[in-house]
């Protein structure tokens, strides 16, 4: 393989990663590709893009809270310049290490004026709804200025390496009140691997119409009323995951392999290999003969 | 290098089941030289492939792979043929095939399905070495239809040849399940590798058991936005019925490995046989619990871990009313 080929396995690598194992990944690759000049600068694509697609969490220099570095954080840059993350809560703009998952240069951002009463209406509700529903989770809102779509993005994590398991919940929401909809995505992924390897990954698209008074109320009402929907699907989504934890435990799981034999005991051995030994020389007469 | 191997292995254990098959190829295309030590210590999926002389289904994995053939348990035959391919010797290829006869049975009383295989060989110490192998998922289906229609056909007296058997049953398995996207799919992999030492009337046995599960729900659901009328008492009333759609998938998938060790007294050859197969029965009960644990528990725990369904400001307040409540009163 060249160096081209091995820097592209190595990323597929990295954007496989489960839910806070990313550093993991990177030092069995390091051995394995065994060469760091080329690693360093070859991988940072695939870093920086497994932290946006991951809703990778920030400590916000300046501030006591955590923002997501994602797509939408993204401050669309011209030019040559670095590239920037928004966090619209503390209204703060940062670089962002995607290898240190550290934030630096923190510079003020002036917010879009027409957008903002409602982005922090629903920056607000999602807030309360995070502490009501999220062990550890973080939101954030942003606006898209010049319309009237927002992304809510919510992320929890728990990483618990000594007991061989880690789990990320992601849920982004894109509500647009021009369209009266809301366009929902939520992914699930748990990694158990404690003498073994075991994966659950879902993923669920949604989209709703919302009523006419969401849209038409205040903003604090709107952002409310919003995130009661939003409470509402999430709620139903997770006792959904019981159904079909449900549905594969007694339905499929069974299906594949019994408990015990139809019998209700376990095999008796010796008249296994009796029976077989019998069919086997009564066979053998006819068909093997001399063999 | 012990530490590469280690990496490629701790690498396996973390990325995701479903890719482990394209994962290893990579691993394997970046260190060709650790190919064998990384196919021979990483568990994929079983493949099924059908003997040309027999017609009966087997399994294939690293243990029966010569090259780029792989050995039948049925006929002892390689595919694509290999002159020189490795078989087990005359005594021992004896024991592979009622060993292939017995957990055949053994497949059918656990399984109800599904293909078995058991292949063996021998090591360099006097002992030997097998692996015992167990398949079944969605594919086994066609496996079972085929077999009712192969009687079909020979009872309607219709001679075909095998090729247009397989078409037929194949295109039969499309009718008899249709496309009902909301049932859940799952397939079973178990690998079973022992060593077995003879020491006198006694034998040792060391057995590595890996129990691959992968279970696949997906869902789809949408309404059209719509206005109905309902009469509520003599009034009609207009409602307005919000349009929705919904879909998604849920994937449970992986492999778990446990080991033991065993004693066991040995009469003949066949005993052999009994005791795996015992040892291999106790093993497949115990994983299947654990699996079920794990896969059905563990991991939706976590799922609860990160979100509550429950609304836990509520569940902290009335803690905290709880508390002052108890204080109030020792007061």
């Amino acid at each position: 393989m060249d160096s081209t080929e091995r820097i592209q396995a190595a990323s597929s690598f990295l954007l496989q990663s489960p839910p806070g194992e990313i550093n993991d990944v990177l030092n069995d690759v390091r051995t394995i590709i065994s060469d760091d000049d080329l690693l360093q600068e070859g991988v940072l694509p695939a870093l920086r893009e497994y932290n946006i697609a991951q809703f990778i969490t920030v400590d916000v220099p300046g501030t006591q809270h955590q923002s997501i570095v994602s797509e939408a954080a993204r401050i669309t840059v011209e030019d040559e310049e670095e590239e920037r993350f928004l966090d619209p809560r503390s209204k703060t703009s940062f670089r962002f290490d995607h290898l240190s998952l550290e934030a630096s240069d923190p510079q003020s951002v002036e917010p879009d004026e027409d957008t903002e009463s409602l982005r922090a209406a629903l920056e607000s509700s999602a807030l309360s709804y995070l502490s009501s529903h999220y062990h550890d989770g973080v939101a954030t809102v942003f606006a898209t200025p010049g319309s009237s779509r927002f992304t809510v993005q919510i992320v929890a994590n728990k990483y618990n390496p000594s007991n061989f398991w880690s789990g990320r919940w992601r849920s982004e929401y894109v509500v647009n009140l021009d369209d009266h909809t809301i366009e929902g995505k939520v992914f699930v992924n748990v990694h158990y691997y404690e003498q073994g390897n075991v994966q659950l990954a879902t993923s669920h698209n949604l989209s709703l119409s919302l009523p006419a008074a969401v849209v038409t109320s205040s903003p604090g009402s709107s952002a409310s009323k919003i995130f009661a929907l939003i409470d509402s699907e999430e709620s139903k989504y997770q006792t959904s995951l019981n159904d079909a934890y449900h549905e594969m435990g007694e339905k499929t799981f069974k299906g594949l392999r019994r408990a015990l034999p139809m019998t209700r005991q376990k095999l008796d051995w010796d008249k296994v290999l009796g029976y077989r030994l019998g069919a086997e020389l009564a066979a053998s007469k006819g068909v093997f003969g001399n063999a | 290098m012990a530490d590469l191997v280690d990496s490629m292995l701790d690498l396996m254990r973390r990325l995701p089941p479903t890719r482990v098959e394209e994962n290893v190829a990579a691993l394997v295309g970046i260190c060709p030289d650790y190919a064998d030590d990384l196919l021979g210590s990483v568990d994929q999926p079983l493949q099924l492939r059908t003997d040309r002389a027999t017609g009966k289904d087997y399994l294939a994995c690293d243990y029966n792979r010569d090259g780029e053939s792989y050995r039948s348990p049925w006929s002892n035959e390689y595919d694509p043929p290999l002159d020189d391919g490795t078989t087990p010797t005359p005594k021992l290829r004896k024991l592979e095939i009622t060993a292939n006869e017995a957990f055949d049975t053994y497949r059918e009383m656990y399984y109800e399905g599904g293909v078995s295989s058991v292949y063996l060989w021998d090591l360099d110490d006097g002992g030997f070495a097998g692996v015992v192998l167990f398949k079944k998922g969605e594919f086994t289906r066609d496996v079972r239809l085929r077999s009712v229609f192969v009687i079909d056909r020979s009872s309607a007296g219709e001679p075909l040849s095998r090729d247009t058997i397989t078409l037929t049953s194949l295109c039969s398995c499309v009718v008899m399940n249709p496309s009902s996207a909301d049932e859940p799919s799952g397939s079973w992999d178990s690998i079973h590798v022992f060593e077995a030492s003879e020491r006198g009337r006694q034998a040792h046995y060391k057995l590595t058991s890996t129990v691959m599960l992968q279970l696949v729900t997906r869902h789809n659901a949408d309404t059209e936005k719509k206005e109905e009328l309902l009469s509520v008492g003599s009034s009609e009333k207009k409602v307005v019925n919000e349009g929705w759609k919904k879909d998604g998938e849920v994937n449970l998938c992986g492999s778990m490995t446990r080991q033991t060790e065993q004693d066991c007294p040995l009469h003949d050859s066949s005993s052999h046989i009994s005791n795996t197969g015992k040892m291999i029965e106790e093993m497949e009960i115990k994983m299947r619990n654990l699996l079920q644990e794990v896969y059905f528990g563990k991991t939706r725990d976590i799922v609860y871990d990160l979100r509550s369904v429950d609304d836990l400001d509520k569940a902290r307040r009335q803690k905290e009313l709880q508390k002052e409540l108890v204080g109030f009163i020792k007061r």
